[in-house]
């Protein structure tokens, strides 16, 4: 995803998408859905499910109730991008609710984008998915701190840098048996510690 | 062997420091682990697994997430913009695949149902017209071909000499035996679709 600020003619471009789409041809939606389809998949939805699947169900229904309730949303002059967000969030949420599911990793990660809430605000869009995926690094950095070393090590590795098992094992000087056990010991210990200072009773609501 | 105990601890029980030495059941366990993470690294997470598997693949999926290494491809964006377009609007949910713009198909739809209409009462016709000769043909050909004999990756067939005695020390691999035995499966399915069989 790009990193650069959308510029006022882009704004310009959506709020006339948004528009036509309020005025019925619902197919003007395509080129706004299509542009924020990957922050909300990668920044909002993924990180909160941790599963790619249940993601890309969330991100279709977000997509459609979007483009159903297109007539209800009020342009502010500033992005569409915090109005999606907002639906996906709370699919997120439906899920965990329909699921009877441990709201563990999403409550982990509730650090509501200031923007978002702040109607005033003209915060871009993607602007604040990289907020909000600094955000995520800055709860997983901090989680990761408290592990060990070598399991900080064998989680940068295999699921940060995506290195092969081999070179992973290589890298600690292990087999890859134990650095198999050593990833699986890390990813237990990072459950443990990630979100745990959120309160349990607001998991299973 | 993984007991129930074992998976019981996986979530909630204390987890042992790097040094500690990991017992065969653990090794399994982690082995197993590691080919999910292999899987989902390479965009094919299995769809059944257990419930402790799934929490930490979760897990993994949020660390890599929000390392930035969550990317949706062009295409399943597209695919799901398009599916979103058409449910919204009202028509059925596409899943995946290559699918054609709404717009452009509403525009296209009119003047082809005619013109479709037309197509399948001639068609229909001339079938009929050719239809009985033609099937004293088939019936011929799959006759002389019938003696050839399916080769054995095609047919059911136990799984034993695939897998092998189970050692009690892999006894909690189960995972990974049957993901060995539907990718062998898989090779003898792909192989009869890929030469044009069904």
């Amino acid at each position: 995803m790009a990193s650069e600020p959308a510029t006022a003619v882009e704004l310009e471009e959506e709020q006339r998408l948004v528009e036509e789409a309020q005025a019925g041809n619902l197919d003007s939606m395509r080129p706004i859905l299509e542009r924020y389809a990957q922050p909300l998949y990668g920044t909002v939805i993924l990180p909160r499910l941790g599963d790619a699947a249940s993601a890309e169900e969330v991100l279709r229904d977000t997509l459609a109730t979007a483009v159903e309730k297109i007539g209800r949303f009020t342009w502010q002059g500033k992005s569409i991008y915090p109005w999606l967000r907002q639906i996906a969030i709370n699919k997120v949420f439906d899920v965990h609710r329909q699921a009877k599911r441990s709201r563990r990793l999403a409550d982990a990660l509730v650090h509501e984008v200031p923007a978002e809430t702040d109607p005033d605000s003209h915060a871009d869009a993607q602007l604040m998915a990289d907020q909000e995926r600094r955000a995520h690094r800055i709860k997983i950095d901090e989680t990761l701190d408290v592990l060990a070393e070598r399991y900080r090590l064998a989680i940068e590795l295999r699921l940060v840098q995506e290195l092969p098992r081999e070179d992973c094992a290589k890298r600690l000087n292990v087999t890859i048996g134990t650095f198999d056990v050593l990833l699986f010991r890390a990813v237990r210990a990072f459950r443990k510690h990630f979100g745990s200072d959120v309160p349990e009773e607001t998991h299973g609501d | 062997m993984a007991t129930k105990r074992d998976d019981d601890d996986i979530l909630t029980g204390s987890v042992p420091s790097p040094e500690d030495e990991a017992t065969p059941a653990e090794r399994a366990h982690a082995k197993t682990f590691a080919d999910l993470v292999d899987k989902t690294l390479a965009g094919r997470t299995p769809p059944a697994m257990s419930a402790d598997d799934r929490a930490l693949l979760e897990v993994a999926t949020v660390i890599r997430a929000a390392a930035g290494n969550a990317e949706l491809a062009t295409a399943k964006r597209d695919a799901l913009v398009e599916s979103a377009l058409r449910q919204a609007i009202g028509g059925k949910a596409v899943k995946s695949g290559a699918v054609t713009p709404i717009a452009k198909a509403r525009a296209r739809r009119a003047p082809w149902i005619i013109a479709g209409a037309s197509m399948v009462v001639a068609a229909a016709a001339i079938l009929l017209w050719f239809a009985a000769p033609r099937r004293v043909h088939v019936v011929d050909h799959v006759i002389d071909h019938a003696p050839a004999a399916l080769q054995d990756n095609w047919k059911s067939r136990p799984a034993d000499p695939l897998i092998g005695p189970i050692s009690r020390d892999h006894a909690g691999d189960a995972s990974a035996r049957l993901d060995t035995i539907f990718a062998d499966r898989l090779d003898g399915y792909r192989e009869l679709r890929m030469r044009g069989g069904h």
